[in-house]
């Protein structure tokens, strides 16, 4: 509670619930029933936020829980006469059902289909609520949902229902900022940017994307639900697209990012046809009009605006854990890789064929050949990012080949990336500690993160957004990330492209120590100035296939690999 | 039974026509921009209802009483809405071109609200019947009778998407719409403004949409609220097409429209409605990268 109170941002969001809470407590009963409007909406809004900002999955499914929670809350109230807490349970649980139903095989699509197939879950429910007139009541809906009661007590004045709505929305708001929790945010960020980087750092991304669109309708449920008590009736109208169309109005101008922002855009939005009464139930020209100047103008909503006030960024309060120079970063040693005749071909082209290739501990092992050899295709068939054709994959006596990504990475498998990757929300300490191990405390990934950006010397720019990097720094921090894994098997592809001979130098220093401390090390890259010094080993790779491999000097004098890579004539 | 089976069947191939105008206009902006255009549907629906005024005031300016001006607004709905719809890409897609993709979804989302809710406070909720295209009446072939209408509508939706498949694949303007579409920094670096393209390849989409609202007003009449269907059928259109196909997402359409019009006859309409969802369902169950190959790389 401490630890929570400590951030700014929790502190700001406690205050978008409480002084608007106690400015309605003072209103009238018709301003009430708005505020409570505003909660139910605020608490269906957070819960977009979950899919729609932390996973920049653009779901339109949550007016669908919406509506699931409505119509199973108030038809179990009104058929069976079950108290509103029995209810609103069942319609979570029920909701809750559908939507893991529904994730199965949604959660794996791109997004455009992914924002297809909610808005056609959404159309099939709404086709039912109307069709299926003996239990939903039709087209007119259900009238008669009782008012919500409480331990046998009947809700009925409008502040206690107002109550009601904004402590569930406290307890929906403080259920997300524990899961968000540092360094889950980090970790969230980083799947939602760089979703390549997130699977190889050990991040689990189909269980956040299951747990967060579960919550998502959780949260969906229980507003339907409170809006049905409310008013005391339940309608298809529930399930229309304005309803999913208003939440995502919401989210996105109070600012997607984060769960303020969806109360502030909640308030804002149940209030914006007060203000523009002239357009009578035409609103949403007002709603339309709102979501487009944002979206132009602050992306980020109006959260978005305060986002440096309202974010602190970690990296600050860590100067004291300097200096004791203990050695708190272990490699584990011991461990080999063996690769084992691994075929993959795309279409009709090989990039692949029968690979074979052993790495030992403390070894670093160099990979050449020109573009399109297969070296990059090798570095995501070890670590899983794609998926290898035949062949088998050991780590010590472990077959690995069948095991997702981030399991390589828990095993001790870590890489680079070439292409420098940019992460727009996340300053360098941040994006290291999203990478750090999910086993340890905050305060161990904390020092790790540290030590490493100090090996690393990058400590200087920790608190320097990942876009602002050079391109030479941003391969320094993608380094870090793969480190702060503790691996034990290292993937670098080209890691020295672009960086001057100091960097070299420094780079290849770093390497060096790394393979002393027991770390395996695969390293791929086309400048021979920096391979050659640095490897124990040198394979080459032409077409998918090894032509020759050894000694550095070994491959170096070999036809072959002269032939392919170094491009010489037969001799 | 056989002349019930053919008229069935002219029935869904002009419907499916005027959903292949739609699905055209929102694919070629899937190719341009990357992103849907959510407010599809409602330009369908807006075109309808520019359709309805042009033909009242005709109809209001002539002292003769006529019927079937469709044929002759059609040009001009196809002219209005192509300049409306670089007013669109101006405010939904110019200023959020450097965003990802998502960005734009939403801004066509609020876009299409403005639209829709827009003519609703103009119009209300109330059906509107658009124009014939031609004056009624029933063509017979042998012991088959025709509907007149429903052929013209059939012929000028397919000439509108030979018109754009001349265009897309053998003019000089096409190749360079193409070339922006797949690589727009490439195709700058060649002479081509990424810009313009952008900005035609919506007021063409947006053209075809009006186009397609006007074919849809008379027989089916056209409603403020219509658009979300429209948009959701072109949607279906192109995941069943293959993503970024033009071929494809026109065949889809008009399978699209001959499935609705046959179910619906046979059974309900609701069921038709219903099984279309759950057929995108289980096709992406089972295909989660589209039935078919997909044209372009998708970039999100």
């Amino acid at each position: 509670m401490m630890a929570l109170l400590s951030q700014r941002s929790f502190v700001f969001t406690l205050a978008t619930i409480l002084i608007p809470l106690c400015f309605a407590l003072n209103a009238d009963t018709y301003s009430q029933r708005i505020m409570t409007l505003s909660g139910i909406y605020a608490i269906a809004a957070v819960g977009y936020h979950l899919v729609f900002g932390r996973l920049g999955a653009l779901s339109l499914a949550q007016g669908c829980f919406f509506g699931l929670g409505a119509y199973s809350a108030s038809l179990m109230g009104v058929h069976f006469g079950l108290s509103f807490f029995v209810c609103l349970l069942f319609a979570i649980g029920f909701t809750a059902l559908i939507a893991a139903l529904i994730a199965i095989p949604v959660l794996r699509l791109g997004s455009h289909y992914f924002a297809l197939a909610t808005l056609g879950i959404a159309q099939l429910t709404l086709l039912v609520a109307i069709n299926w007139t003996k239990v939903t009541g039709g087209a007119n809906g259900t009238y008669g949902v009782p008012q919500p009661d409480l331990f046998g007590k009947t809700l009925s004045s409008s502040t206690e229902i107002l109550l009601l709505v904004w402590f569930i929305l406290a307890l929906a708001v403080g259920l997300t900022f524990w899961i968000t929790r540092k360094p889950f945010n980090y970790q969230l960020t980083l799947l939602r940017d760089l979703p390549e980087i997130a699977a190889s750092s050990g991040i689990d991304i189909g269980r956040w994307r299951l747990k967060l669109f579960l919550l998502s309708a959780v949260f969906g449920a229980t507003a339907g639900a409170l809006q049905a008590y409310t008013i005391g009736v339940v309608s298809p109208a529930t399930l229309e697209f304005q309803i999913m169309v208003s939440i995502l109005a919401m989210t996105v101008i109070g600012g997607k990012n984060h769960p303020t922002g969806a109360i502030i855009g909640a308030i804002l939005l149940t209030h914006l046809p007060e203000w523009f009464r002239f357009l009578e139930t035409n609103y949403l020209i007002a709603y339309g009009a709102a979501l487009l100047i944002t979206i132009i103008i602050i992306p980020n909503g109006i959260v978005g605006i305060f986002n440096n006030f309202i974010i602190n960024r970690v990296h600050h309060n860590l100067k004291s854990l300097l200096e004791d120079g203990k050695k708190i970063i272990s490699y584990p040693t011991g461990l080999s890789l063996k690769i084992k005749n691994v075929s993959k071909r795309y279409g009709g082209i090989t990039a692949l064929k029968n690979f074979s290739m052993t790495l030992d501990s403390g070894q670093i092992v160099g990979l050449v050949g020109s573009n399109g050899s297969g070296k990059s295709t090798l570095i995501n068939i070890i670590t899983g990012l794609q998926r290898h054709d035949t062949g088998t994959i050991k780590l010590d006596d472990q077959f690995i080949e069948d095991a997702a990504s981030y399991k390589r990475s828990e095993k001790g498998i870590a890489r680079t990336f070439q292409t420098s990757l940019h992460s727009y929300d996340l300053n360098v300490f941040e994006a290291v500690l999203a990478c750090s191990r999910n086993n340890l405390g905050i305060e161990e990934r904390e020092q790790k993160t540290h030590r490493i950006l100090q090996e690393s010397a990058l400590i200087s720019r920790a608190g320097v957004m990942t876009n602002q990097l050079s391109a030479a720094e941003a391969r320094k921090l993608n380094l870090c990330m793969a480190l702060v894994t503790e691996p034990k098997i290292l993937l670098l592809d080209e890691p020295a492209a672009g960086l001057s001979s100091a960097e070299q130098n420094f780079l290849s220093n770093q390497v060096r120590l790394l393979a002393q401390s027991g770390l395996s090390i695969l390293i791929v890259d086309h400048s021979m100035d920096f391979l050659l010094p640095l490897a124990d080993r040198l394979i080459c790779l032409n077409e998918g296939s090894i032509v020759a491999q050894g000694l550095p000097e070994e491959v170096l004098t070999n036809s072959k690999a002269l032939e392919s890579y170094f491009g010489m004539p037969k001799s | 039974m056989l002349e019930t089976g053919i008229q069935l069947f002219i029935n869904g191939i002009s419907l499916g026509c005027a959903y292949a105008l739609i699905t055209l206009g929102f694919v070629l902006v899937i190719n341009a921009i990357g992103a849907v255009n959510f407010a599809q549907g409602d330009l369908v629906m807006a075109g309808g209802f520019l359709s309805v005024v042009f033909a009242e005031f005709i109809i209001a300016n002539n002292p003769h009483p006529i019927t079937g001006v469709g044929l002759f607004i059609l040009p001009l709905v196809l002219i209005g809405m192509a300049c409306f719809g670089l007013l669109f890409s101006m405010v939904t897609y110019t200023p959020l071109k450097s965003c990802p993709p998502a960005t734009v979804f939403i801004s066509t989302i609020a876009a299409g609200l403005i639209i829709q809710h827009g003519i609703n406070a103009g119009f209300g909720p109330e059906p509107q019947i658009g124009p014939a295209l031609i004056s009624s009446g029933t063509l017979a072939i042998g012991t088959l009778t025709l509907s007149k209408q429903q052929i013209a509508i059939i012929v000028s939706a397919s000439f509108l998407i030979l018109c754009v498949g001349f265009l897309m694949n053998k003019t000089q303007l096409g190749r360079q719409l193409r070339a922006a579409a797949q690589d727009p920094e490439v195709a700058e670096t060649i002479g081509v403004n990424g810009a313009q393209c952008v900005a035609l390849t919506f007021s063409i989409a947006i053209a075809l949409a009006g186009a397609a609202g006007l074919l849809l007003s008379n027989q089916f009449f056209i409603t403020t609220s219509d658009g979300g269907l429209f948009m959701l059928k072109a949607y279906i259109a192109v995941t069943l097409g293959g993503w970024g196909r033009l071929d494809g997402a026109v065949i889809a359409a008009i399978a699209i429209g001959l499935f609705e019009v046959i179910v619906a006859t046979l059974v309900s309409y609701i069921l038709a409605e219903a099984l279309l969802f759950v057929a995108l369902l289980l096709i992406l169950l089972f295909r989660p990268s589209g039935l078919f190959a997909e044209a372009i790389q998708r970039r999100t």
